[in-house]
């Protein structure tokens, strides 16, 4: 059966993988990031380039050399490096003498070359299209869940069962029918989770680069870090909402970069490129809605985001929120992002300590 | 009373006398903009009766204060930037920051040039007016850019346009100007291949471009004043022009390439690969060379020294 590999994009994997897997493609993936791959990929790439290409790179290898011949990319038409990404990794691929070919997803009309490679007909290509949509609001309903139940559950490590349980059986769902009914359960399965109501968890909102903030290899795993410190989490990247935003802008042509624009105001005039917009515009809505603090998380050396870091800072101080930032790259060691995590959760604790104490809400 | 009653009026009618205008000074910070749009902003400030002030040539100093006071992940010409800036604010009335957004029609800028008058806005420049205008080639032509850029300084329409064309011509000038080869003439030829405001950065380039003269090569450096270059996979508009000047070159037009880059640029890390696999499709020797923060100047020397020893070689 010809095998795809799927690049990693966190649990919304899963959606992908369905949809390919309706077209009558075996889907290669993980929802992470393996170490292996990591470590291919940096070995084959030029030493400077940002690390979500050796990500990328390295699950091709890895890929090629476990017999996939297809793979599966998105393209970007952004201002970043990533607009380039597909075209030095075929590079790369070349040079090593790698056979697998690589399809570019989106952005290049209504068929995607993938489609028109394996030319299913107008049902089954509609199909699993709508099958993916609906497995990807799934996962969004249990990632919110899963932030806010984490850090009050009284048996440790509770959310995290429930959560794989769930996406193992949304992986499994052959219609769409089954995957509602999987979506349908997801609030009553995680209501059985015995849980601290009276805890008040500090909320920390996640923003910056997509891979980073998905991968779960990627940000050493940081929900689940932050949740088990009592830190209720909000991951500012949700397919959901970037689909929608795609659709929004396909049909009413209207972008959300606008909405963000207006908030970021005074800060960030331009949309930079990647979502170093997104990250101010998240930061200056989150300090208003009152969270404790935010995470921004970057490749070392990601244009946008980097860039938009003195603008972050700037915005901390006059909105009195912290931001914590984060660099990663391939040297990056998931002991230290702890440690670093856990200073900060003091931080955070002790601020809204001093905070209650003299009355500032 | 009768004066005060005429405060605003003329002289000629019995008004205060009115204090002759004091020149705007206006401080450019010498990088980015100032490289890529070589004496445009000097030429047109001046014809509109403004004292431009640019900052001082990059030295080892400049380095060191950008170091400490730049984003610690920015790439090395930013931190120069934020150097520049640094040493403008408090002498001048407004501190000029374009958003660079695009340089030639359908192209982009590096991404890191858009939010950069947010960013100086935010902390380097915070007790300063920073005067921005948005240039986007794709979008609107630099002429009307600097026909906004006078209305936003409140200038009359016809001398904003006169001081656009004067500059305009300043620019093309400078840019001849600029790719004038440097060392011994007729020396091995060497092409400087790499982002404006680093081949003429006297931090930057300086060094390279002094040692190769000492080895009396003659320097020719890629110059970014000509046309448009032709569509490719490449939309940097700097990275392409790199691109379309290297793969037209002749055979045998230099001895050698050499691309001149700097610690943590982005487009340079996607970019530098493609331009060794075009050079070596075309037989022409290729050398990169990376510049960060600690320049010593030995290990760059050695470096240039043993590219021209092989070439010399080979021949």
């Amino acid at each position: 059966m010809t095998q795809i590999a799927i690049p990693n994009i966190g649990n919304y994997t899963v959606a992908l993988a369905t949809a390919v897997e309706s077209l009558g493609i075996k889907p290669w993936a993980s929802t992470a990031t393996t170490p292996e791959a990591l470590k291919l990929g940096t070995e084959a790439a030029p030493e400077s380039v940002c690390l979500p290409l050796k990500a990328h790179l390295g699950h091709f290898i890895a890929a090629d050399r476990a017999g996939v011949e297809y793979a599966l990319m998105v393209n970007s038409v952004g201002t970043c490096r990533l607009r380039y990404y597909r075209h030095m990794i075929e590079q790369i691929l070349k040079d090593l003498g790698l056979k697998i070919r690589i399809f570019g997803l989106g952005f290049d009309g209504f068929k995607p070359p993938l489609v028109r490679h394996f030319d299913p007909g107008p049902i089954t290509f509609l199909k699993p299209l709508f099958h993916a949509g609906e497995q990807i609001r799934a996962i969004d309903e249990m990632e919110t869940l899963a932030w806010k139940t984490r850090p009050i559950e009284l048996a440790h490590g509770e959310t995290t069962r429930v959560m794989n349980k769930l996406l193992l059986e949304l992986s499994r769902c052959r219609t769409l029918a089954e995957s509602r009914a999987v979506r349908r359960t997801t609030a009553s399965r995680f209501a059985t989770i015995a849980v601290d109501r009276s805890k008040k968890p500090l909320k920390v909102g996640l923003v910056g680069e997509v891979s980073f903030l998905r991968d779960k290899c990627l940000n050493k795993n940081i929900e689940y870090l932050l949740g088990d410190q009592g830190i209720e989490v909000k991951n500012f990247f949700s397919l959901g909402e970037e689909l929608r935003n795609i659709a929004r802008i396909v049909l009413l042509n209207k972008n959300r970069g606008r909405e963000l624009l207006d908030i970021a105001d005074r800060y960030l005039q331009t949309t930079v490129g990647g979502h170093a917009l997104d990250s101010v515009a998240h930061s200056i809505r989150c300090a208003e809605l009152g969270y404790d603090g935010m995470v921004h998380l970057a490749p070392c050396g990601c244009m946008p985001e980097v860039g938009v870091r003195p603008i972050l800072k700037r915005v901390s101080q006059d909105k009195d929120i912290p931001i914590l930032e984060l660099s990663f790259d391939e040297h990056t060691c998931d002991v230290g992002i702890t440690t670093r995590l856990e200073a900060f959760a003091d931080v955070l604790r002790e601020r809204r300590r001093k905070r209650a104490a003299v009355g500032v809400s | 009373m009768f004066k005060r009653l005429f405060k605003n009026a003329p002289a000629w009618i019995g008004g205060a006398e009115t204090p002759a205008p004091v020149a705007l000074r206006i401080g450019i910070p010498r990088m980015f903009a100032y490289y890529i749009y070589p004496a445009l902003w000097e030429t047109f400030f001046k014809d509109l009766g403004m004292v431009p002030v640019v900052s001082g040539r990059s030295t080892m100093q400049t380095v060191r204060l950008g170091a400490q006071i730049s984003e610690t992940e920015h790439c090395l010409p930013n931190k120069l930037f934020d150097a520049h800036l640094a040493e403008l604010v408090g002498q001048v009335d407004r501190v000029f920051v374009p958003r660079v957004l695009s340089t030639i029609k359908d192209h982009l800028s590096c991404p890191k040039f858009g939010p950069l008058p947010d960013a100086a806005r935010a902390g380097i420049a915070r007790d300063a007016v920073v005067l921005s205008v948005d240039i986007d080639e794709t979008k609107t032509p630099l002429v009307e850019t600097l026909h906004r850029l006078g209305r936003l300084l409140h200038t009359p329409r016809d001398r904003a346009a006169a001081a656009a064309e004067h500059g305009l011509s300043a620019m093309r000038a400078a840019h001849a100007r600029m790719a004038a080869p440097l060392g011994r003439k007729g020396g091995p030829r060497f092409l400087l291949i790499g982002h404006p405001y680093v081949l003429h950065d006297d931090f930057l380039a300086g060094p390279v471009v002094q040692k190769l003269a000492r080895m009396e090569a003659e320097v020719h450096r890629i110059s970014f004043g000509d046309e448009a270059p032709a569509k490719s996979h490449i939309l940097w508009s700097t990275s392409n022009k790199i691109f379309h000047k290297i793969n037209s070159l002749a055979p045998g037009e230099y001895a050698g390439v050499i691309q001149l880059t700097v610690f943590n640029c982005g487009c340079d890390s996607m970019l530098i690969d493609t331009f060794r696999r075009a050079m070596k499709e075309k037989g022409v020797p290729y050398m990169h060379l990376m510049v960060d923060e600690h320049l010593s100047q030995s290990g760059m020397d050695t470096r240039i020294e043993a590219f021209l020893d092989s070439l010399a070689w080979a021949r």
